[in-house]
């Protein structure tokens, strides 16, 4: 513990994560330029470009510069992981899904663009996050650009991220919601994606086979401990706090952590998380780890 | 007449047949149904839907082996393009599209699954398709690069200046008929004739013919359909309804067959320019003459009806 704390003295986290997001969103405002249709466009820049912390794309690169490679090789796919979080939500958004009117205090894709522009619109993000990578990835083997092709593009289909959503939403509503579903659905919806993130970063930049799968192991606990985390943040926290309406899950009768297994015991689940996690840096140059010590560190301790 | 069909069209028919099988048990293979098990069913439900004709798949494959590629090389990026292309369909049925209930006779996807389910079974082909193109090609029979290049051509056709902008453009209703049918019909084909030819080793001038041939088949496909549509609604009195831009409900149907025949001379045109290639250039050919006169019947292409003389002799 102490070896960490020392190490984030010396490691400035939040210069980082600015300086990498701001890097993130030159590189995304100059994929996805305005061109005809100008509608489609201006939709798809609209959710892509209206900020967001950009977690995914930043642990995309940190997993690429972790094992050796340039932020440059992870550029494209950082996009890419991005431009398919932004399509998820613009989908998740719609009447006929959460129905929410309102994203990041913004108004949402459907209510600004209408609804089929809408859903075209997170189509061709979904499509361009491949072209994106085939084509603009540069330095990279093709052999490893491929393989971050079907890494992705299983993260977020029937095996990953829509599975998520296909059991998220069969089980609103329901009262006898497992903890094994909801690990289900919290592993497909949320971590599916950030291991997909993790997991491409660590192929583009040139890692073992060993390195990524102990990068694969660690994305999928700090996918869980954000989630945990989360649930915990609901039932302790106030909206003032949270910047978002608090017990909101509990109105909504949505399952949670702490209703599962209580706080107390959820809290330690969430301990254990960022423990596996970190155990899977361990064997990493701790220099070049601390960006995915401090993020492991911040998604647990984060109180908001 | 025309009416005859040229004999090529018999070892045509077999050809298709034989393909159409083959596309027809691999995609079967390629979408194993798991937990949760309905997103599988709602996926299954339009990529399996019984009687599809598999035009982009048998042309991806017929261009491949135009250049000598072996088709198993084909295809994976064969069943990625009906994935693909069941995902657009499925996405341009919902309710805030073209709210159609009905497609090839059966309902929709969202009339059967739900619309949320609908929506997240296309969300869930595209990336399928893809996959299915990286972990099925075999890399001993295509060079990676090449994989990329399909991989690209396949996001750009249905991305967001390709097929969805064609989906927008309609909808809007602001752009020209020509220009919408040539982005929703003829990417498709475009995309399928050049990703065969990618996969096959053509040269960049061979893709670039590919690529104005496919253009010109797709939509020559659907400018027929809409006259048979149209001719046929005429004979029973009916009046054009339909929400989508046609050529013929826009411009009628003797000036809808006229611009058949200028895309059928366009198609043949580029083969033309592929003839050192022999016969392996015939069943390219041959998409031409079915797109056109319907002589003969595919898979479970119930409207196999010819275009009738106004076609065959406008044609000199």
């Amino acid at each position: 513990e102490t070896e960490e704390e020392a190490q984030e003295a010396t490691f400035n986290f939040k210069a980082y994560l600015l300086q990498k997001a701001n890097s993130v969103n030159k590189a995304l405002d100059k994929a996805v330029s305005l061109k005809d249709p100008i509608k489609i466009h201006e939709a798809m820049r609209y959710s892509l470009l209206a900020g967001g912390k950009r977690v995914r794309p930043i642990l995309c690169i940190a997993a690429c510069e972790l094992v050796g490679g340039l932020e440059s090789m992870a550029m494209p796919s950082a996009c890419a992981v991005e431009m398919i979080h932004t399509m998820s939500l613009i989908h998740d958004d719609l009447p006929c899904m959460d129905n929410d009117d309102l994203r990041r205090g913004k108004p949402t894709n459907h209510k600004v663009f209408g609804e089929d522009v809408a859903i075209l619109a997170g189509d061709a993000l979904l499509a361009f996050a491949f072209e994106h990578i085939a084509t603009a990835t540069i330095g990279v083997p093709p052999s490893k650009i491929i393989r971050v092709v079907g890494e992705l593009a299983r993260v977020i289909g029937s095996e990953g991220l829509v599975a998520g959503q296909v059991v998220d939403i069969g089980s609103t509503g329901l009262s006898d919601v497992g903890l094994e579903e909801l690990e289900f659905i919290h592993l497909h919806k949320t971590a599916a994606l950030l291991e997909g993130s993790v997991v491409i970063g660590a192929i583009a930049g040139g890692g073992s086979d060993e390195q990524i799968e102990k990068l694969r192991k660690f994305a999928r606990c700090i996918g869980l401990l954000f989630q945990v985390v989360d649930d915990i943040l609901d039932v302790t926290k106030s909206s003032q706090e949270l910047g978002k309406t608090a017990g909101k899950d509990l109105l909504a009768d949505k399952t949670t952590y702490p209703k599962l297994m209580g706080l107390e015991k959820s809290r330690e689940f969430a301990e254990e998380l960022r423990k596996e996690a970190l155990d899977q840096l361990s064997e990493f140059d701790p220099n070049k780890a601390a960006p995915l010590i401090s993020l492991t560190n911040y998604i647990a301790f984060r109180q908001n | 007449s025309m009416l005859s069909t040229p004999s090529k069209q018999f070892d045509l028919r077999t050809y298709w047949t034989t393909l159409i099988g083959e596309i027809n048990q691999k995609l079967d293979e390629a979408i194993p149904i798991a937990y949760p098990e309905r997103i599988y069913e709602a996926m299954r439900y339009s990529v399996l839907a019984k009687g599809a004709k598999r035009a982009p798949p048998v042309m991806c494959v017929a261009a491949c082996e135009l250049f000598g590629g072996h088709r198993h090389a084909a295809f994976p990026t064969a069943c990625a393009l009906e994935m693909v292309h069941a995902a657009s369909l499925i996405h341009d049925d919902l309710p805030s599209m073209d709210d159609d209930l009905v497609r090839r006779g059966r309902p929709t996807n969202h009339a059967v699954f739900g619309v949320d389910m609908a929506v997240l079974a296309g969300d869930a082909l595209f990336p399928l398709g893809f996959e299915h193109i990286v972990s099925q090609t075999p890399p001993e029979l295509v060079p990676e690069t090449r994989l990329l290049r399909v991989i690209a051509e396949i996001a750009r056709a249905v991305g967001s200046t390709g097929m969805a902008a064609g989906q927008f453009l309609d909808l809007e209703g602001d752009a020209s008929v020509e220009f919408v049918q040539e982005k929703k019909f003829g990417e498709m084909a475009e995309c399928s004739a050049v990703c065969g030819g990618l996969l096959g080793g053509a040269e960049d001038e061979e893709i670039e013919r590919l690529r104005k041939y496919g253009r010109a088949v797709g939509v020559l496909y659907q400018v027929v359909d809409d006259v048979l549509e149209a001719k046929s609604k005429r004979e029973r009195g009916e009046v054009w309804s339909k929400r989508s831009k046609s050529y013929a409900g826009v411009f009628g149907i003797d000036r809808a067959l006229e611009w058949a025949q200028e895309l059928r001379s366009k198609a043949i045109a580029q083969l033309d320019g592929l003839e050192r290639h022999g016969d392996r250039v015939t069943p390219l050919y041959s998409f031409v003459d079915h797109a056109m006169y319907r002589g003969f019947v595919v898979g479970g292409d119930q409207t196999a009806t010819v275009v009738d003389q106004d076609a065959s002799t406008s044609q000199a």
